[in-house]
């Protein structure tokens, strides 16, 4: 059985809090920029926290919400790209070949959601800070586009071990980084192939919407809209 | 005519080459060391000179590598042993075990004890060192490649694929050129994924 | 010919012999023969425990083989060794279950600082100057023991003072028992965000001295007076667990989260209703709704049981229906309406079970233990514990010897630094003249009027554990440096977050990459070597044959270990990451308060005090809040780039301090989003750039604590302005604990945008209906 990874976002349980921030740094070897480069807008982020204001004292409101690569099954990204860098994986990931990509940045303005990284520099970790690095992800170099892949070695390395094991993968064996630092289970990530998994159970609720669905990107990250209070107890 | 000026044009680029290696060491050889209790150094995919990131680029080394002890793969493989006994690790995940000084001794301490390369392991291990091997197949960090040895095993891909008969190699030697369309050919002999994210991630 | 293998063929007839001239010069360093028994490229798992707060969360570490530059037997050189790779929960541990918080996450970056002492160093030039030499580590064993000798000897082993951030576990009782042994005074255990306030207000109201365990994921309905329970607020990870469950975890049931508190924080933000009040006020708004509750009689039965009438009889008033807390009278005091009162005491009361917290800013001011036994009096009138007991109890402590709950409220850790810099600075006979300093930085972290920075200076000789130098320990005469916490056994007594008593505890999960040796260690060597009492109290070796001992009584009693033998029984605890016992039947929470009988309720009831603050309204028209960030909490995780570089989640600011100044007012005042704006209190001024937003009360400015170092290392020194440094010296009447919240100060603009250089985080959407810069 082929697989289709999906993330659902609860945004009712998402507290805001960026465990996920961190832990998607450490796992996926995304460098720190520095203040000054920072200051001009080159922070990396696979993925990163907006937040909204609306209204004013003594009623503002706050939205937080995840931004990360939606994995669109029709991605604005992969048209562009000049090498074929920026394609559609067997499994419906953009995925992004590091050796193809040579820096043209078209699949970042593309991008509706601005979540693609571009390596302006070489990257750099004041030694001993590189020995943390994860041998199982590439570490980019300058004049490279970068962006979420859903965790792929996380992903490979699982299908790798059901395969030794000559068994299917099986619903929550294995999850990403960043869904397995969410404390309130804000993050569900998992295979919408199967009918059963708990991130298809939660992609066709109610409350289900897609990141700027109308423009036709067909995002296989689903947000769960918040709830008020009254609604959840008045049925 | 068009010889002299690509000449001109090599010897040229090769100056500029030099002196931009020149002035990169004499920065590198600047004052680094600042405290003599922390950590100083940067950690950078850049390629450290020059040189290395040309030789990178077209794909340059050592087909047979010097290495510290003359090892003999053929001797070993004679005495019927097994690539697994030393590569440890090979048939369970991504990397093969190079077997370090204590290792080898695990048999040495008793066998051949005279031969003057085994006085060598000896003597590092006096030392409390471990043998220095030089790397034989590796991969170029700027492939960004993932390889992982042991699907290919279950596959049923034997070690001589890639790596030659190692029964008539002394040192390992790189007879095989493993570049991707090595990869590719066989993915596809073999009807398995040659999906860009298979390998590079 | 492939224009590939044209540009092959010339490059190497070309510059060959360039080629082989300038082949990089590998560093030759010599291989050592690895440590550890890993195979390369396959990850291990490894128990260990974040010691970044004191919440106490159990790690898994993925320790995977790699290559380290290292010293070893004197020489510099490459090893193959275990390295910690990536951070994740501990799925067994029953306060985080298998989940970490931001700052959790960055342990990674503790271990691999660049900046870590790795060897001894005595200091060589001026104190404070930040010159060190490296000394070897028998001479700095012995510099300590012949320290501690001589202080022995002259008879005045009272003058070993002993500065420490609060631990619980089995290395607070190595220091302790240490220092008494030694004949010396017991240690000042210092951090700026103490929690002494709550845990008098609870030992008053409920019977125990300590922070509370939230039953989130069974609540129904949250009412949180200024805690920051998804931030930075005692057992962040596991809140936010039962927070999730809350939400959505039940079909057809979402709990609802009311916010009190004057500047939204990150867990106000993502509360149903958040209301301002009057800072200082939360206890009268609490007593207000209380009011309505009993006038109306709208509280659940159970509210009238001795364990939940204590509280009740904490407050003055409370057995007459609390008369002076009308609405009316308390909308005139705190500034919230008498409708949103009667509201909330409704919708309280009708919600299946309910909770009332405080934390924080409120508790942080002259009349912070009112405000807490208001909060906590609301909290047993609403929540009536229905099945399984109230929302809000307390972690039972394990069946340890020497572990055991707080017979009473310790003291407040402002009071104790006061005193002991009082001393110092008296110059009276016994002021201490040898300091042991772990882990505390009380020069960044106390406000400049405690002088503790004139009092460590008069102290002639400072030794450090610590692993960095920062303001504090750059005055040290030696520092030892202490390996990494994934470095070290560590061990840990979590105070809440779950029903299920827990002591965590693992091995190293990486051997040390530096000469560094734990401070526990150590210690117990020099205890040894000084014979005595000190050999006979603490007969280890090592700090893991002191955890054993400690354990082992466990291995009786029911929990996550059975074993036959105390070997398996060691086994298992290490392997598991700790013991906790068998989780808490129903109705166990409920028994968790004890009712009013013990001497403590003789207390007379506690009347309303209004709040005071250091400096006047007309002088100094604004409150001031430093508050505490997930990131970099009392300051000490600010050296770490993964938290420099982490968007604030609600201005989005880094590498940065900001004060958060309220629209309205900026326009008053003409200061716009990024200026440089400078605030001044009583106690001293500071500058930092200006972020407007809509999330503060107009007459409040408020500031994050941790950055403003002037010496913590390449990554935190030099970013930002410290809030504590312009705090006047209030404090909480009762308990003497650092009113934090209670100085006021003043604003005024004093440069642009390109004085200010505010640093915020430029990702967004562009097709995303954001909000307009506030301007």
């Amino acid at each position: 059985m082929s697989h289709k990874w999906g993330l659902v976002v609860d945004l009712d349980r998402c507290t805001g809090c960026e465990a996920c921030v961190v832990a998607c740094h450490a796992e996926n070897n995304i460098p720190t920029v520095g203040k000054d480069q920072a200051a001009i807008g080159r922070t990396m982020q696979w993925i990163r926290v907006e937040r909204t204001w609306e209204g004013d004292f003594p009623n503002p409101k706050v939205r937080f919400q995840p931004v990360l690569c939606q994995q669109c099954d029709a991605a604005p990204c992969e048209a562009v790209c000049p090498t074929y860098a920026s394609y559609h994986t067997e499994e419906g990931l953009n995925g992004q070949a590091y050796n193809r990509c040579i820096g043209t940045r078209f699949c970042a303005n593309a991008c509706p959601y601005t979540v693609r990284s571009f390596n302006f520099y070489n990257p750099q970790w004041q030694k001993p800070l590189n020995l943390q690095l994860n041998p199982d992800v590439s570490v980019r170099s300058v004049g490279i586009m970068e962006k979420c892949t859903f965790c792929v070695q996380r992903i490979k390395s699982a299908e790798i071990q059901a395969e030794a094991e000559k068994r299917d993968l099986k619903d929550g064996e294995f999850t990403t980084a960043c869904a397995q630092s969410c404390a309130s289970k804000a993050l569900v990530f998992g295979d919408l192939n199967d009918p059963h998994s708990e991130v298809s159970r939660l992609a066709s609720s109610s409350r289900a919407t897609k990141l700027l669905g109308e423009l036709g990107t067909k995002p296989n990250v689903t947000y769960l809209e918040r709830g008020a209070w009254q609604d959840a107890n008045n049925g | 005519m068009g010889w002299q000026k690509w000449l001109l044009f090599i010897v040229a680029g090769s100056s500029v080459w030099v002196l931009a290696e020149v002035v990169s060491r004499a920065q590198a050889a600047g004052p680094t060391a600042s405290s003599q209790y922390v950590t100083s150094g940067v950690f950078t995919p850049a390629h450290a000179t020059a040189a290395s990131a040309f030789k990178d680029f077209l794909d340059l080394h050592p087909e047979h590598p010097v290495q510290p002890i003359a090892f003999t793969h053929t001797v070993h493989l004679a005495k019927r042993m097994q690539c697994t006994t030393c590569h440890v690790g090979v048939n369970r995940g991504p990397d093969a075990q190079i077997p370090n000084v204590t290792f080898c001794m695990g048999c040495h301490m008793v066998i051949d004890t005279n031969n003057p390369e085994i006085k060598k392991i000896a003597a590092y291990q006096a030392r409390r060192e471990d043998i220095p091997w030089a790397r034989v197949y590796n991969y170029s960090p700027s492939a960004h490649v993932r390889f992982n040895h042991a699907p290919h095993i279950r596959a049923g891909v034997v070690c001589s694929t890639c790596h030659g008969d190692m029964t008539k190699q002394t040192t390992a030697e790189r007879k095989v050129n493993l570049n991707m369309g090595f990869c590719v050919q066989c993915h596809k002999q073999k009807q398995v994924s040659v999906d860009c994210a298979t390998c590079h991630y | 010919m492939e224009r590939r293998n044209f540009i092959k063929i010339s490059a190497l007839t070309g510059v060959a012999a360039t080629l082989d001239a300038c082949r990089a010069p590998d560093k030759q360093l010599i291989r050592f023969i690895p440590e550890d028994n890993l195979i390369p490229g396959i990850a291990v798992w490894k128990p260990s425990l974040c010691t970044l707060c004191s919440a106490g969360c159990g790690l898994q570490v993925r320790v995977m083989q790699g290559d380290a530059e290292v010293v070893r037997h004197g020489k510099q050189g490459v090893i193959k060794m275990g390295l910690a790779k990536k951070l994740e929960g501990s799925p067994q541990n029953p306060v985080n279950a298998g989940k970490l918080c931001a700052r959790g996450q960055a342990g990674l970056q503790v271990l691999y600082h660049p900046d870590r002492i790795t060897k001894p160093i005595k200091r060589s030039g001026a104190r404070g100057a930040g010159q060190f030499q490296v000394i070897s580590w028998d001479d700095a064993v012995k510099e300590l023991t012949s320290h501690l000798t001589a202080l022995q000897a002259s008879k005045s082993a009272n003058v070993l003072a002993f500065l420490g951030r609060p631990l619980r576990g089995q290395r607070r009782e190595l220091i302790e028992k240490f220092l008494k042994a030694f004949g010396a005074p017991p240690a000042v255990w210092y951090e700026p965000f103490d929690e002494a306030v709550l845990r008098q207000a609870n030992f008053l109201s409920f019977g125990h001295a300590m922070l509370p365990t939230l039953d989130l994921a069974r609540a129904d309905y949250v009412i949180s007076f200024g805690a920051d329970f998804l931030g930075a607020w005692n057992s962040p990870v596991a809140q936010s667990i039962g927070y999730g469950e809350m939400r959505r975890g039940r079909p057809g049931r979402r709990g609802k989260f009311v916010q009190i508190e004057p500047r939204m924080s990150q867990t106000g933000a993502n509360a149903d209703e958040w209301i301002a009040c009057k800072p200082g006020t939360e206890g009268v708004l609490a007593l207000g709704i209380a009011h309505v509750i009993l006038s109306q009689k709208l509280a659940p039965q159970s509210a009238g049981t001795p364990a939940a009438s204590r509280a009740g009889s904490q407050i003055a008033g409370w057995s007459a229906g609390l008369p002076e807390f009308t609405p009316e009278a308390v909308e005139e005091q705190t500034g919230v309406s008498s409708a949103v009162m009667m509201r909330l005491a409704h919708e309280m009361t009708l919600s299946g079970s309910a909770a009332a917290v405080v934390g924080g800013a409120p508790l942080a001011q002259t009349n912070g233990l009112f405000n807490a036994l208001a909060v906590n009096a609301l909290e047993s009138l609403v929540d009536a514990g229905r099945d399984e007991g109230p929302i809000l109890g307390f972690t039972p402590e394990p069946p340890l010897s020497n572990a055991g709950e707080p017979a009473a409220p310790a003291q407040a850790s402002f009071a104790g630094l006061n005193s002991f810099a009082q001393s110092l600075l008296d110059g009276k006979a016994g002021a201490p003249q040898m300091l042991m300093l772990y882990e505390a930085n009380p020069i960044f972290t106390a406000p400049p009027a405690t002088k503790i920075r004139e009092a460590i200076a008069k102290i002639p000789t400072i030794v450090s554990f610590g692993s960095f130098i920062d303001e504090t320990s750059a005055q040290a005469d030696l520092i030892l440096p202490d390996n990494a916490p994934l470095e070290s056994w560590v061990d840990s007594v979590p105070e809440s977050g779950s029903f299920q008593s827990v002591i965590s505890l693992a091995p190293p999960a990486v051997s040390p990459l530096h000469e560094t040796r734990p401070m526990t260690d150590l210690l117990l060597g020099v205890a040894q070597q000084l014979g005595g009492d000190l050999a006979r109290v603490l007969p280890f070796t090592t700090f893991d044959a002191m955890l054993k001992a400690a354990l082992l009584p466990l291995r009786a009693q029911s929990g996550s270990v059975t074993a036959t033998t105390d070997d398996d029984f060691w086994q298992s605890v290490q392997t598991q990451g700790g013991w906790w016992s068998a989780p808490a039947a129903a109705g166990l929470k409920s028994a968790a308060r004890k009712p009013a009988a013990t001497p403590a309720d003789k207390q007379a009831p506690t009347a309303l005090t209004a709040p005071e603050f250091a400096g006047s309204a007309a002088d100094f028209p604004f409150y001031f809040q430093p508050y505490v960030t997930p990131s970099f909490g009392d300051g000490s995780t600010a050296n770490l780039p993964w938290m420099q570089e982490l968007p604030d989640v609600l201005t989005t600011a880094m590498w940065s301090s900001w004060v958060e100044i309220h629209p309205r007012t900026g326009e008053k005042l003409g200061i716009q989003q990024g200026d440089l704006v400078e605030i001044a209190s009583q106690a001293g001024s500071l500058r930092v750039p200006a972020v407007l937003s809509p999330g503060i009360a107009p007459d409040l400015l408020a500031m994050p604590v941790g950055q403003g170092h002037e010496n913590f290392g390449r990554f935190a020194s030099g970013h930002g302005a410290n809030p504590l440094s312009i705090l006047a010296p209030v404090v909480e009447h009762t308990t003497g604990s650092l009113a934090w919240a209670a100085t006021r100060v003043k604003l005024a603009r004093v440069g642009g945008p390109e004085q200010a250089k505010l640093v915020l985080f430029a990702g967004r959407m562009s097709g995303f209906p954001h909000e307009e810069e506030p301007r």
